[in-house]
């Protein structure tokens, strides 16, 4: 089943007291900062939204707080509630609003440079401008910086990291993103709703389900959608092979960052297996295109169903034999133990989500809090660690295989009958309404939030990737740690630059 | 904890002899258009249900262009007359944009083979993401045991100093065009440049807005396009491969 929109509580509030209301609301327990952002309503005017999470009741509140015609300042919520910091610098970027007392007020997408200092893409008569951006620069004696990117030397997402250091010790990392800026969120505006999906599975390509499946949600709510029984379960069942595919691969690829060759050769026929057993049951190794809001796109006859089984059940074994060859190896042990460490207060005050949460003690997993495809009847119990490091968020990367496995397991062995997808292509989304699309994608936390005008139409798509959260927790686990272990570092992250960038 | 070198003996050789396999019968792969004759405009469906506008209809004669589909399948599922099938060949890659037009007037059908061929024997590869991760992942996956791209004397390199070719992924939107263009020139003469995806070729989804990212076609200039979105490994293999000059043609 879905979680609902209903759920969700409308509030209205003065910018002025907007700070001081996120604050306070979030003093319960289980309650969580959820995004903050603008949009255009009606008449023109602009409207911040925070939109902020009730874990314990699957629900929340979306505060509202529209701005006077020409006020473009408001106080910054991050002062208190540090974990907003990107997103009210992101909503600097797109709307030209400011935030004032920021402690790190800058640019975080559109610098200056590639994008001219005027164009605030999501305003539709902008003014102002935006300022150049700055590195935090550290002084004192024998403190020099390394700058690296965009271009990267390995095969992955250009973005630059300033580091500060102090001898071989990191001292502070500037991480600088936006490189990959595509204007997605625009775009999905401009759409018709029907052909939103393959634009917003896009957003970043290698969490396709994932954001399939939180646009999913977020318009079947628009919608008023039921789903069978059975396009819940196939949708878990890609969901979980693409945590599969990613989490596999990166224990091969912490392995390559170590120098453990073994276990770099020996990791990506592995995931190459799951992505062979994705293939069978949406079309593609990327599972493109086969979620979709009112179902799946295409049914899982019995045949493959018993292969994707047999199959998996080899894999099993296998990764029984070759996970303990990286994770109980004293030398790999050695060099993750300790390193990157995050405390546990620091990720509950910046809000990391996914495996790097859980790895700080978090049991934040929103398979178990909104309920989408089959969850969270078949929820795992959040595999968690509290010491923050590499090895707890390499620990728990492998922990979720095991989970992994066993729910696509019970959702094979009791695949529901009937059928696959409600056809919805001719329906019109609900007037002046939203849709909130959460997920746990493999990186944690993934929200689509969509809000319509009075005739139905998309007038603001918001995508909140679980990096947007976690790349300040790179920043942090990087401090204080030779740059040697930097690479080892941000593998245990594996963050998503373009679902950050949009 | 067993013991790795026994692990990796016993896995044996895993790399795939056959070179290019079609995919299995039930993927997806890529549409093509078959000699089936079109029902035409009055039809037209294909073009309505493609979310790229990769489709046009003009009478009865149907053109494909590869370089904006990004495989969703929804023309080969609405297409009744058979014109549009799935083709599941991993043989995908070209060397020119007009090769990605696929269509079912007449025309010479040989593919051309690049004439600019500095690097048959080797080549070493500087790869640039702009923003399609997904392919990064299949590029990646190339150089893995199973599809093992080292055999065939390719290997990624750190630097562009280092590359003979520059191969590109995602749409290169504004921000990354700066970048793009100053690691082209890092590289040394002779130099050649792949694209790897959709979003490389035309910008795929992504193309047309504020951010124009509309791929590397108009940037810089291109030896081989490998469509797909994301392409398969071994379509990634084909498209290098025919970069160098190393694919005998029909």
């Amino acid at each position: 089943m879905n979680h609902t929109n209903r759920d969700f509580k409308l509030v209205s509030e003065t910018p002025r007291a907007l700070a001081a209301t996120v604050h306070n609301w979030l003093q319960q327990p289980g309650r969580r900062f959820g995004y903050l952002t603008a949009r255009v309503c009606d008449g023109n005017t602009l409207a911040i939204q925070v939109l902020l999470l009730d874990t314990h009741t699957s629900g929340g509140v979306i505060i509202t707080a529209p701005l006077a015609d020409g006020e473009m300042e408001y106080p910054s919520v991050t002062v208190g509630v540090p974990v907003a910091h990107w997103a009210e610098r992101a909503m600097g970027d797109f709307f030209g609003l400011r935030a004032l007392e920021h402690p790190r007020w800058k640019t975080l997408i559109l610098h200056d440079g590639a994008w001219p200092n005027d164009l605030f893409p999501l305003l539709s008569n902008s003014h102002g401008h935006r300022e150049p951006y700055e590195f935090l620069e550290v002084t004192g004696e024998g403190i020099h910086e390394i700058p690296v990117g965009p271009i990267h030397a390995g095969i992955i997402e250009p973005g630059h990291f300033r580091f500060s250091c102090a001898g071989e010790i990191i001292t502070n990392l500037d991480i600088r993103l936006g490189y990959q800026h595509r204007g997605i969120e625009k775009r999905l505006a401009e759409l018709p709703w029907q052909k939103t999906r393959y634009l917003a599975e896009s957003a970043s390509t290698d969490t396709a389900v994932g954001n399939a499946l939180a646009h999913a949600v977020a318009m079947e709510q628009l919608l008023g959608l039921d789903l069978p029984p059975r396009a819940h379960a196939l949708r878990t069942v890609a969901l979980e092979f693409e945590r599969l595919a990613n989490h596999i691969g990166d224990i091969g690829a912490l392995s390559g960052d170590i120098g453990y060759s073994a276990g770099a050769a020996l990791f990506p026929p592995m995931r190459g297996a799951i992505l062979a057993l994705a293939q069978l049951l949406t079309g593609s190794r990327r599972q493109r295109y086969y979620v979709k809001p009112g179902g799946v796109a295409r049914d899982l006859d019995d045949d493959r169903r018993r292969s994707i089984k047999n199959e998996l059940s080899d894999i099993e074994t296998r990764l029984q034999e070759l996970i303990p060859l990286v994770l109980e190896n004293s030398s790999v042990i050695e060099r993750m133990e300790g390193t990157g460490r995050i405390t546990r207060e620091l990720a509950r005050d910046f809000g990391f989500v996914g495996p790097a949460g859980r790895a700080s003690g978090s049991d934040y997993d929103a398979r178990r809090h909104y309920p989408h495809g089959v969850y969270p009847e078949h929820a795992p119990k959040p595999a968690m660690r509290d010491t923050g490091d590499v090895l707890a968020r390499a620990q728990i990367r492998a922990d979720e295989i095991q989970s992994s496995i066993r729910i696509v397991n019970e959702l094979l062995n009791n695949l529901p009958s009937g059928t696959i997808c409600i056809d919805c292509q001719e329906k019109v989304l609900a007037p002046d309404g939203f849709g909130i699309g959460i997920v746990e994608a493999w990186r944690g936390e993934l929200i689509h939030w969509v809000t319509t005008d009075g005739t139905g139409a998309i007038s603001r798509y918001a995508i909140k990737d679980p990096s947007f959260n976690n790349w300040t927790g790179l920043a942090i686990a990087a401090r204080g740690n030779l740059v040697t272990d930097f690479p080892l570092c941000n593998k245990s992250f594996n963050l998503s630059y373009s679902g950050n960038d949009l | 904890m067993g013991n790795p070198l026994f692990t990796i003996l016993r896995t044996g050789v895993i790399t795939q002899r056959d070179l290019f396999p079609a995919l299995p019968d039930d993927a997806n792969g890529l549409p093509m258009v078959t000699a089936s004759p079109c029902l035409g405009v009055e039809c037209g469906r294909c073009a309505k249900v493609c979310p790229t506008k990769a489709i046009g209809v003009i009478d009865d004669v149907v053109t494909l262009d590869r370089g904006r589909c990004i495989g969703c399948n929804a023309c080969v599922e609405i297409c009744s007359s058979g014109t549009l099938e799935r083709d599941l060949s991993t043989q995908t890659a070209v060397a020119t944009r007009e090769e990605l037009l696929l269509t079912n007037r007449t025309k010479p059908t040989t593919a051309s083979i690049p004439t600019h061929l500095p690097f048959r024997r080797s080549m070493h590869i500087r790869e640039v993401s702009t923003g399609d991760n997904a392919s990064d992942l299949e590029v990646v996956a190339s150089t893995n045991a199973i599809f093992d791209i080292a055999r065939f004397g390719i290997h990624f390199v750190a630097s562009p100093r280092f590359a003979d070719a520059l191969l590109v992924t995602g749409p290169v939107g504004r921000a990354m065009n700066e970048p793009l263009r100053r690691c082209y020139e890092a590289m040394a003469e002779p130099h050649i440049v792949i694209a790897v995806g959709v979003s490389a070729i035309s910008g795929g989804l992504h193309g047309g807005g504020y951010a124009e990212a509309n791929g590397v076609s108009g940037l810089l200039p291109v030896s081989a396009y490998i469509p797909g979105d994301p392409p398969h490994p071994w379509s990634i293999i084909h498209g290098i491969l025919l970069a160098m000059g190393r694919l005998r043609h029909a």
